[in-house]
């Protein structure tokens, strides 16, 4: 017991656990996804080598030194930059989206490890003595932060990992303590953005309620005039989206807002998941019995799509197990920010969670037909090296922490 | 927010929300599809992966009255091929073999684009089992070429009435959109003839096979081990009431020429043998029929896809006199023993009015054996257009039938209404009757009215509809079920149709009589010649007849076109037929007799 108490103390075993758990799971959902089809079968031995590495990893990065991330956060924030304008020039076209480089014969994703460098750089910009996030040159100053890699995101043009590196940002900006106006200025221009994909009036009346919440705060009116000529260009975002984005992200745009028009072209996939996930029932149709995978009727359902093959061949029993441990998991990261001991370790745990959350939300939503279609993998389940490696990384980061939660860090 | 600091309680508040809002969100929308809706969803996952092919079913046989096959059913090979899996290097060498144009191969490919190349598709149908057996020694080097074994009709039994069985063929375009649960494309459905009529019994009932196929359709499997599916039932056989032997017969006999032979049972309208010639191959049929066949039988002169039997309209000559001595019976007009003097001929008007011969004094009985022109000229002025339309009528002359298979023509008996519309009233005199009284001029008869006034007169008044179907064997019971026909009652005296019926028996047994070349000495035959004129040729010999005189047990019309006279040519053929039947239905009789008499030993 003694021993027991001791390693708890040094290791978080919650966070561990339910690791371990969904990656089992993954490999689960991954085999039954593979065992049978031509082209992936290799898949399963692949995904076991990289949680091999991936452990290593997260065992090397536990053992470091606690200051080493605060030391290394700017450089692997610029490092981060490097590659994803390096990805742009050398990178592969895989799915229309130029966002995989290989060295050597190991291909990976730039805007994966982009990730960590984010979360480290903006933790330790935000946790800055000197920084109030509430001084709107501090809140544009960390905002180009965030941008900067989306906007590189965007030129692959990687719609997913664009929003998911807006939300981390977003997030973090938010626990350090922005006020009300700050959020709203922050926030807006998206809000704008999404209500101008519905059409032109739901665009107007968003645009009003934003022009009676800027007479509400009362802010002064080259500031307010400034708000609202970026609200009222954001609505225009979405024309010129469709020019930079690919036809195939154009048209899973529409099947999100208008699914049934296409259910043969950009809406199959969804279509098709909602289909095997729902046919699964209370108990599923039980280990590689599922048809729908089987069959394979989703394409590269090992990805994007493994939720629904859990779903399927596991049911809503399979389902619900693996909602309730990320939710375990997303709150026990939630209790660590603030168990940890300094408000940069605190944010960096607020980063990692947005991100396997942003993850989580969208890749199980897509596979509910919630959420539209946006290639994100869900951390730990998903089929897929840079992903599993990153995430384990960040995890290391997290453990990290929680070891040397009782040291102050100078 | 008033606590703008870092990680404040609200924020964390937040946060917590958002988390447990969206994984309640999601537990929400899990409960939603997989446990309200699971039926739903169930249902499109199933429409996803399983698919159905139906299975023909083979036809129902039809037989003749002593269930001996006449049409059955003999395995078809029909060649495949899966687009996905075929290699258009073969093409060459498959048309070769199946002996088609270079071209056909490809031609087949570009049509089978539009649909899922992962199912195989017909390339040929009836292919020779030759080519079938080259197909199996080469298959390895020809992958995406299969075969299967379809039924098509056999027709090898010796037996073609084309104009009866008819044929099948490919459903068309028009017939199946009028009937797609019943059918789908490339379906055989009956198109003339039995086939035709009596589709419904005949079809089967198709069975289905149920299949697993992946999302690009290809077939990993069957569905349930094949539990499911559900095994095609085969159409039930028609009986019909032609007599093997008398067909084969009535089928040689009228070979080299062109005209029609029907027989029948006068005492319940059941059609013994049917020819009409020429006929055409119905083996041509049973496969795929090519234009150029198609076109050289629409072209030929002799009109072999013509249904002489039921279509063909000719004037009844001297075989319609009985029907104008009834009417002058029945009115009461004569007596049996009213005379007429023949010197060869009747002066109307400025007109002469030929017989065939310088009869002298007959009486009807003679006028009839002699088949006397000159006393029938005088009759029908008598009697008159309006009774002889009325008796026309009472032997249901001039009308269709009702046969059971079509299409069939009504013929014409004029009346004076007939008359008054095409000559105008009061300017038609009776003068315009005197041919009618032989049969000639503008009255028209089928073979098949022919046949029912033969058995009409045979049966004294009574009989049914005439018919070529008995009943039909219901495929899963193995039950025979009859057909009903309706009743034909002629409204004349017994004794009438004594005197008619003599003066037929006395057509073939008297000295005088103009069939006494076909009497018998085992079996009295009553008939009636009778010559068809006609104005763009030779005249068409007509004989009708019935035998045994007494009791009759089969009615025979037989039209032999351009040849002249009916006793010379009809006469023999209805002769052979009628024999055939009775001593081949002795045979069987006392075969019976034999078998009982067996059984009791």
């Amino acid at each position: 017991m003694k021993i027991g108490a001791k390693l708890k103390d040094k290791f978080d075993l919650v966070i561990i656990l339910s690791v371990i758990a969904l990656i089992t799971i993954g490999i689960v959902a991954i085999y039954s996804a593979t065992y049978n089809h031509p082209t992936a079968k290799g898949n399963l031995n692949k995904q076991i080598f990289f949680v091999m590495v991936s452990f290593l990893i997260l065992f090397i990065i536990y053992f470091l030194p606690a200051r080493t991330f605060r030391i290394i956060a700017f450089p692997s924030y610029i490092f981060s930059l490097l590659i994803l304008v390096a990805v742009l020039f050398l990178g592969k076209t895989i799915y229309g989206a130029k966002s995989w480089m290989s060295i050597g014969a190991i291909g990976f994703q730039p805007s994966e490890f982009a990730k960590i460098g984010l979360i480290l750089f903006l933790s330790y910009w935000l946790t800055d003595s000197k920084r109030d996030i509430n001084n709107i040159k501090d809140l544009l100053l960390t905002v180009l932060i965030g941008f900067i890699p989306i906007l590189l995101i965007l030129l692959e043009p990687d719609m997913g990992t664009a929003i998911v590196f807006a939300s981390i940002s977003l997030a973090m900006i938010f626990w350090s303590g922005l006020n009300l106006f700050g959020l709203f200025v922050v926030l807006s221009p998206g809000i704008i953005l999404f209500a101008s994909l519905f059409g032109t009036i739901p665009f107007i009346a968003t645009l009003l309620l934003m022009l009676v919440a800027l007479f509400y705060f009362k802010q002064n009116l080259f500031i307010s005039g400034a708000v609202f000529v970026v609200n009222l260009s954001a609505g225009f975002i979405f024309d010129f989206l469709l020019k930079i984005l690919k036809p195939h992200q154009v048209k899973r745009l529409q099947s999100f807002v208008d699914p049934t028009a296409d259910p043969l072209g950009a809406g199959y996939n969804a279509l098709q998941a909602k289909v095997a996930m729902g046919s699964g029932g209370l108990f599923g149709k039980g280990f590689l019995e599922g048809n729908q995978t089987q069959l394979r009727f989703i394409p590269e359902q090992w990805t994007d799509f493994i939720y629904c093959v859990i779903g399927e061949e596991f049911g809503f029993i399979g389902s619900i197990i693996v909602l309730a441990i990320f939710l375990v998991l997303f709150l026990r990261l939630l209790n660590l920010a603030s168990v940890a001991d300094d408000k940069f370790g605190k944010l960096t745990i607020i980063g990692i969670l947005t991100m396997f959350f942003i993850h989580f939300t969208i890749n199980i939503g897509m596979n509910l037909g919630i959420t539209p279609v946006i290639g994100l993998p869900l951390p730990f389940i998903s089929y897929g090296g840079s992903s599993l490696v990153t995430n384990m990384f960040l995890v290391g980061i997290v453990l990290n922490i929680y070891k040397n939660r009782k040291h102050h860090v100078v | 927010m008033s606590e703008n600091y870092f990680g404040s309680a609200i924020r964390r508040r937040i946060v917590f929300i958002l988390i447990i809002g969206m994984i309640a969100i999601q537990t929400f929308q899990l409960v939603n599809m997989q446990l309200l809706e699971k039926d739903k969803y169930e249902e499109k996952s199933k429409d996803n992966s399983i698919k159905s092919f139906s299975i023909n079913a083979p036809r129902g046989i039809i037989f003749d009255r002593n269930i001996e096959i006449l049409v059955g059913n003999k395995p078809s090979f029909t060649i495949q091929i899966t687009p996905s899996k075929y290699n258009s290097e073969n093409n060459k060498i498959i048309e070769l073999v199946l002996g088609v144009n270079s071209g056909y191969v490809n031609k087949l490919l570009k049509k089978f684009r539009k649909y899922s190349k992962f199912k195989p598709r017909t390339l040929m149908r009836g292919v020779d089992y030759k080519i079938i057996s080259w197909l199996e020694e080469n298959h390895s080097m020809l992958p995406g070429i299969s075969y299967i074994v379809e039924t098509k009709r056999d027709y090898t039994f010796g037996i073609n009435a084309a104009h009866v069985f008819g044929y099948t063929k490919e459903i068309d375009r028009k017939t199946l959109n009028k009937n797609k649960n019943k059918y789908s494309i490339g379906d055989d459905v009956g198109f003339s003839g039995v086939e035709k009529k009596y589709e419904k019994y005949l079809r089967g009932e198709k069975g289905r096979e149920y299949y697993v196929v992946n999302a690009r359709q290809k077939i990993v499997g069957r569905n349930n081990e094949g539990k499911n599916d559900i095994a095609p039932i085969k159409g039930n056989d028609i009986v019909l009431s032609l007599d093997y032997e008398t067909q084969k017969i009535a089928e040689e006999l009228m070979n080299s020429s062109k005209g029609s032979a029907i027989a029948l049972d006068p005492t319940n309208g059941e059609i013994l043998a049917y020819v009409s010639s020429p006929q055409y191959n119905l083996a041509d049929f049973a496969g795929v029929t090519s234009t150029a066949l198609w076109d050289s039988l629409r072209n030929d002169k002799a009109k072999p896809l013509f249904n002489r039997g039921t279509i063909s309209m000719y004037p009844p000559g001297s075989t319609f006199k009985m029907l104008v001595a009834m009417a002058a019976l029945e009115k009461g007009i004569i007596t049996p023993a009213y005379q007429v003097n023949c010197k060869g001929g009747l002066q109307f008007g400025n007109r002469f009015f030929k017989c065939t011969h310088f009869h002298g004094k007959v009486n009807l009985k003679e006028a009839i054996e002699e088949s006397c022109n000159t006393y029938f000229y005088k009759l029908i002025l008598k009697v008159g257009i309006d009774n002889l339309y009325e008796y026309s009528k009472k032997f249901h002359l001039g009308e269709k039938t009702g046969i059971d298979i079509s299409p069939e023509s009504e013929g014409l008996i004029p009346s004076r209404k007939y008359y008054d519309r095409i000559y105008g009233k009061g300017k038609w005199t009776d003068g315009y009757l005197l041919n009618l009284g032989i049969g000639q001029g503008e009255i028209i008869t089928t073979p098949i009215q022919l046949a029912q006034y033969t058995a009409l007169l045979a049966n004294s008044g009574v009989s049914k509809t005439p018919h070529f179907a008995k009943g039909y064997i219901e495929s899963l019971s193995n039950e025979f079920i009859p057909f009903e026909y309706d009743s034909i009652k002629v409204d004349i005296s017994k004794r009438t149709f004594k005197i008619i019926q003599n003066a037929m028996a006395g057509v073939v047994s008297s000295q005088n009589g103009t069939a006494h070349g076909v009497k018998l000495d085992e079996i009295s035959i009553s008939g009636k010649t009778g010559t068809a004129q006609n104005s763009h040729g030779k005249d068409h010999a007509i004989f009708i007849a019935y035998a045994p005189s007494v009791n009759p047990q089969i009615a025979v019309v037989v039209i032999v076109e351009n040849v002249g006279y009916g006793s010379t040519f009809a006469a023999p053929i209805a002769q052979k037929i009628i024999t055939t039947y009775l001593e081949n239905k002795k045979n069987s009789i006392s075969e019976l007799i034999n078998f009982d008499k067996k059984e009791v030993n």
